[in-house]
């Protein structure tokens, strides 16, 4: 919790750019980076055997205070999310209530037993040679019942809430008499993987890294607002607070709605987006042909943007105008038609920017492969070592970490109110996106010479980003507000 | 695990047979005790009652540690059954299945949802939507479905009509009585909806 409340902000000189940098320096930063980059979160990753190491601390603390086995501390500890303090507090005050809500005990008496084992309720065997036995509830039925009951279980991906047979009977297994039971290794050994996924699951603290076949888990402490962890593995950043691809300065909600909507509407948008365009102008239908955003209408021989449909001469000259969607003051007929392509307009203007981006950054991670070899020819051929190209090495990063920020402020504002505040942010959006496009020009044509050039730009592109996550980011906002009071 | 899943089975069409509930009927279809054939009738003061309701019960291997699975046959207005498949939003036939529920307890929970719906958990939101607004009118259509397809009493002689109205005019007659049924017998709405 420290590290949220001892977040405070400055405008220093920022040569702090390598503060994403490798993980070695990370302790190094630490005091910097809580200072200067909005989006610092206190994160660890650990790996599968120190979570093990984590989760069986927790449980060892409480089978130990609370005198029970360790199986039916992990029932307890799953269903109170981890917290041993509280439950030990609570079992202290009333046992029998803990043990009811996490349902090693049943709620209603337990039913009156028929342990001498002459019949089976599941197996309808009466069958005297085997054996009986029941959970807390005393729900009796015979082992091989059980077995083939747990069995099924965890072939579904069922582990940590396996119930009794018994209808209308809530009470959980615990691990030991599954174990019991259970006696195939590969199905004793699935039950003990999803076991442990659970756990992490229902841990408030921890989460695995979504990146495909990772094997790495997050811990951190606070569960809420856009929260960046980046992965050691895979190297994937994503957002501890929901599970999604990391996305300040929008919050979970926002993207959420965001990303579902443009999985829903995408289709139909990439369509229309990607194949007609009206000239501005004349009206006539254009299909764009080439790369550039510079279009002629073949018709009328009128210059626009392809992006904004604005004329070409009065655009890029101001800043970066093409950015800011403008809604259309002649929308006065609002007939349910024309609002439906209004808000078509409206959406599609936002989803191509999230898209163009998106794309760039792929584009981008490849101008970062080329330029490691570009800077091991250089350094081959005697122009400098590689502590002189580090800089470049290092912009180009930047340029990533900037542009992935840039693309996440298309979906904030796309659900923004309109206002001062809508203005304010477009405004910096607009300066964002102007000083990324020169960043990356001049990433692609650097030269030793540019250096003082290049690392000026780069300073100016990273202030942009930070102010914007700063001005907008709610965990900034809200700790802003609660610092106030 | 068949095997116990065949032995359940025998045992529990002998505990249909035997509990005397002359509400119930299960029998197993072509000599395979994966396929049985329920039946029940609709429960007093409901406008079920009267008919007869023919269900499909399939067992999976892994019976009685999975649910069976259980749809009407018969076509039926219920907030909780599709009208389209027949399949049943129950919970001990999905999450709440327990592995010492048997064929003549889901049988009896059928039967008990049919005299108590549950419009806030519908399988089909027309005919949820209907129990919730206008529930004399979802009485009338239910005892409806009951006297043409569970071989119910004659129900709301009008709707009879109705059908044969759109089934002079060439529409299937399921499809009208699902389209009337639908739009509160308005045969107006009805034959918008089935011809637009």
């Amino acid at each position: 919790m420290s590290a949220e409340s001892d977040m405070e902000y400055s405008d220093n000189d920022g040569d702090e750019y390598d503060y994403y940098g490798e993980v070695d320096d990370c302790d190094m930063d630490t005091v910097d980076q809580s200072k200067t980059d909005p989006e610092y979160f206190l994160f660890s990753c650990l790996r599968v055997e120190e979570v093990e190491k984590l989760l069986n601390e927790s449980i060892e603390l409480l089978s130990n205070s609370l005198q029970i086995t360790p199986s039916l501390a992990k029932v307890i500890l799953h269903a109170y999310e981890w917290n041993a303090q509280e439950i030990i507090n609570k079992y202290k005050e009333n046992a029998n209530e803990v043990l009811i809500f996490s349902r090693v005990k049943s709620c209603v008496p337990s039913a009156p037993g028929n342990s001498n084992g002459s019949h089976c309720a599941v197996c309808a065997d009466t069958n005297l040679l085997q054996k009986f036995s029941a959970l807390a509830c005393g729900h009796y039925f015979c082992n091989d019942c059980w077995a083939m009951h747990f069995e099924v279980q965890i072939m579904q991906g069922v582990s940590n809430t396996i119930q009794c047979m018994a209808p209308e009977c809530e009470v959980r297994a615990p691990e030991d008499f599954v174990l019991s039971h259970v006696t195939k290794p590969s199905v004793r050994d699935r039950y003990q993987q999803f076991m442990f996924k659970d756990h992490v699951k229902s841990h408030p603290q921890l989460r695995f890294c979504p990146g495909p076949n990772c094997q790495w888990l997050f811990r951190a402490w606070v569960r809420e607002g856009a929260r960046r962890v980046e992965c050691q593995g895979c190297e994937l950043l994503t957002c501890f607070s929901c599970g999604a691809p990391h996305h300040a300065p929008t919050d979970c909600i926002t993207i959420r709605l965001w990303l579902t909507k443009c999985a829903d509407d995408s289709e139909t948008a990439n369509y229309i987006s990607a194949n007609t365009k009206d000239c501005p102008k004349c009206q006539i239908c254009i299909e764009k042909n080439g790369g550039c955003n510079h279009m002629q209408c073949g018709s009328c021989r009128h210059d626009f943007c392809w992006v904004c449909l604005g004329d070409w001469k009065c655009h890029g000259s101001e800043y970066y105008e093409c950015s800011r969607y403008k809604e259309d003051p002649n929308l006065a007929s609002d007939s349910q038609h024309a609002q439906a392509r209004e808000a078509l307009k409206k959406y599609l203007h936002y989803y191509e920017r999230w898209e163009n981006h998106a794309r760039s950054l792929k584009l981008e991670e490849q101008t970062l492969a080329c330029l490691k070899s570009r800077i091991n020819q250089k350094v081959m051929a005697g122009e400098g070592t590689w502590i002189d190209w580090q800089y470049l090495w290092d912009s180009a990063k930047l340029l990533k970490r900037c542009r992935y920020t840039l693309q996440y402020t298309y979906p904030f504002a796309y659900y923004m109110d309109n206002g001062p505040r809508k203005e304010l942010f477009e405004y910096q959006q607009a300066q964002l996106e102007a000083e990324i496009e020169n960043l990356s020009w001049k990433v692609e044509r650097a030269e030793t010479t540019d250096r003082g050039d290049l690392e000026n730009q780069m300073d100016i592109a990273e202030k942009r980003r930070t102010t914007l996550l700063k001005d907008f980011l709610d965990i900034n906002i809200n700790n802003a507000s609660s610092s106030k009071v | 695990m068949a095997n116990i899943a065949a032995k359940r089975v025998k045992r529990e069409i002998k505990e249909v047979v035997k509990g005397g509930e002359g509400s119930l009927k299960l029998e197993v279809v072509s000599n395979s005790w994966t396929d049985l054939l329920g039946e029940i009738t609709g429960p007093p003061d409901t406008p079920y009652e009267g008919g007869i309701f023919k269900l499909e019960i399939k067992i999976p291997e892994t019976y009685p540690f999975t649910p069976p699975k259980v749809r009407f046959i018969t076509k039926i207005w219920h907030p909780n059954v599709s009208s389209v498949t027949g399949a049943i939003c129950l919970d001990i036939l999905k999450d709440q299945w327990a592995a010492a529920l048997t064929l003549r307890t889901v049988m009896l929970s059928i039967q008990a949802l049919l005299a108590a719906a549950e419009p806030n958990d519908p399988q089909d939101a027309v005919v949820a939507k209907q129990y919730i607004e206008n529930q004399q009118m979802f009485t009338l259509t239910a005892r409806h479905w009951t006297n043409i397809y569970a071989e119910g009493p004659s129900g709301v002689w009008e709707f009879n009509q109705k059908v044969q109205l759109l089934l002079e005019m060439g529409v299937d007659e399921h499809k009208a009585r699902v389209a009337l049924s639908t739009y509160n017998w308005d045969v107006e709405d009805a034959t918008e909806q089935l011809f637009s």
